[in-house]
């Protein structure tokens, strides 16, 4: 399994439904896209992921900084 | 209408009583999935007649899970959030707000043993997953967001000073058991705490409550000058003092009667990848680096009730919680400079877009109301669009606005376009992200100096309309 959003291969389990086995919350350890596994395909699996969305290491690198951070 | 009753809710549940009273409130007892069924739910509910609140308890993998949405989101809920009949029309409901507005400031009450002190856990006990039963809203969010808490901050420079304490709704992803991502845009209050804090190299302390009684989420949602205190803003609107508590970390100021307390700091001069989000403006906010919330404390009631909103394409709850705020607050900042301002209609994507009717003294006059919403605290960040309309014209209105736009309007002379202003970030007409042109459409009728078009000759309602009004709706009601 990759991230859906950014396809990075490194996954963390944030949380885990309190009834058991029922769903685990997972998280993109690059992108920090999060989600339910008994979420839609659209949502948990990279091949159905809307292309719109998906981001690259490039992308995350280009995000803009809101606030700033005032400068030293 | 009655506009003298007044019924103060001290906590969320009070208020979910009150709606169910109304038939307001919508209890959904099948199971749900938290995704897509809960966003699928709240995202449907404006277009169900009285879109009513809505209360979930029984969600796929949770034990106690209770969720409320939607709890703002119809006008007869807003009225019912300010005490009113809630048949009480949109107009009367602004006006109301603004007549309660005048009473401010109505300093609040401290009161002791909050609900939500019963459980709490610190450090690396606290998990917000534990607590609150978070879920996705729209396919393209990067995560689960807390969207309709109050977040409290102080200013670092002067935290003594009440007024500068800031209560806003700032949305906050949920990043892990402990860490929240925050956004503050440059224009808001907590930006300002967050600049000076990080100017000197400090963390900003922050509560976050989660669940809280309408007025004070109406007074959160408010844009309110620097130094105002939103809770003595909730004390007006809801016509006695807010109750509130010291939170036990941080000291700072919180509702008494929330069902969730969070308490923090913002960790200074880091910033984080954040959203995309689906935001208010119908588009979603790209991905940001934003600043990162550590959780020290959360402090809860046993099996709280967590408060969350839909928002996207407008329509959306939030239209009704921030609509009428942001007409009362414009409107009361533009008529401390311009008496012959009459009405604002600033609820339109945040007041990106407002209508203002005046009175016009001279030629240009309206222009310069139009640029005055501009510079206003809001106006800032939003009046991306104004439209200054004739004293007689009802901003509320729209087919007359739309008369007064098709009919006074002259593009030679009535539209200024301001360039590169400042305007929020999320705007996605922004470029780049934050600066826009800005423009105003004068649809006033042309006054001297000013003088311009063939107005004189307007075509008014007949003397006698009037009382034929009141016999054409008695022989309606079959009352000759």
């Amino acid at each position: 399994m990759t991230c859906p959003r950014c396809d990075h291969s490194t996954i963390a389990v944030m949380a885990t439904s309190p009834v058991p086995d029922v769903w685990e919350l997972l998280r993109c350890a690059r992108c920090g896209y999060a989600w339910r596994t008994t979420e839609p395909a659209r949502r948990t699996t990279r091949a159905a992921y809307p292309k719109v969305f998906q981001l690259t290491q490039a992308d995350i690198d280009a995000a803009v900084e809101v606030p700033v951070v005032p400068e030293q | 209408m009655e506009r003298t009753r007044l019924m103060a809710y001290d906590d969320l549940r009070a208020f979910l009583a009150e709606l169910d009273k109304n038939g307001q409130l919508l209890s959904i007892s099948e199971e749900v999935t938290a995704e897509p069924d809960l966003a699928a739910a709240a995202n449907a509910v404006s277009r169900v007649e009285g879109s009513p609140a809505l209360y979930f308890d029984n969600v796929q993998g949770f034990r106690d899970a209770k969720i409320a949405l939607n709890v703002h989101g119809s006008w007869p809920n807003h009225a019912l959030a300010l005490g009113l009949p809630p048949d009480t029309l949109v107009r009367e409901q602004v006006e109301e707000f603004a007549r309660r507005w005048e009473n401010f400031p109505v300093p609040p009450v401290r009161r002791v043993s909050p609900p939500w002190a019963e459980n709490t856990r610190t450090g690396d006990e606290v998990n917000i997953f534990d607590v609150l039963p978070v879920f996705r809203l729209n396919d393209g969010d990067s995560g689960f967001f807390l969207d309709k808490a109050a977040v409290v901050s102080r200013d670092p420079t002067d935290p003594g000073n009440f007024g500068k304490q800031n209560v806003g709704i700032y949305r906050l992803e949920v990043k892990g058991p402990r860490r929240l991502g925050l956004q503050p845009a440059p224009m808001h209050d907590i930006a300002i705490h967050l600049q000076r804090a990080e100017e000197s190299h400090e963390d900003l302390p922050i509560a976050i409550a989660v669940g809280n009684d309408p007025a004070i989420t109406l007074a959160a949602a408010t844009p309110m000058a620097y130094d105002q205190s939103e809770y003595e803003l909730a004390g007006a609107l809801r016509g006695e003092p807010a109750p509130i508590a010291t939170a036990p970390l941080t000291g700072l100021d919180v509702p008494w009667g929330s069902e969730v307390v969070l308490e923090g700091v913002v960790e200074g001069r880091k910033r984080e990848l954040e959203g995309p989000f689906g935001e208010f403006t119908g588009h979603y906010s790209g991905g940001r680096k934003m600043p990162v919330v550590r959780v020290d404390r959360i402090s809860y009631r046993t099996n709280p009730i967590y408060e969350s909103l839909y928002l996207g394409m407008p329509w959306t709850e939030l239209d009704y919680l921030i609509g009428p705020a942001t007409c009362v607050q414009l409107y009361q900042q533009l008529k401390a400079d311009f008496p012959e301002v009459q009405a604002v209609n600033a609820m339109y994507t945040h007041g990106l877009l407002a209508i203002i009717s005046t009175k016009t003294r001279y030629g240009g006059f309206a222009k310069a109301v139009g640029m005055r919403a501009m510079t206003t605290p809001h106006g800032l960040g939003y009046c991306k669009m104004v439209i200054v309309v004739d004293a007689e014209v009802d901003p509320f209105d729209l087919p007359r606005v739309m008369w007064a736009m098709s009919t006074k309007v002259n593009a030679a002379a009535d539209l200024v376009n301001l360039p590169n202003l400042s305007v929020l970030h999320l705007d996605p007409s922004s470029e780049p992200a934050g600066i826009s042109n800005k423009l105003i459409i004068d649809a006033t009728t042309p006054v001297p100096p000013d003088r311009r078009g063939r107005f004189e000759q307007a075509v008014h309602d007949l003397p006698e309309t009037g009382d034929w009004v009141r016999r054409l709706q008695a022989v309606r009601k079959g009352k000759p």
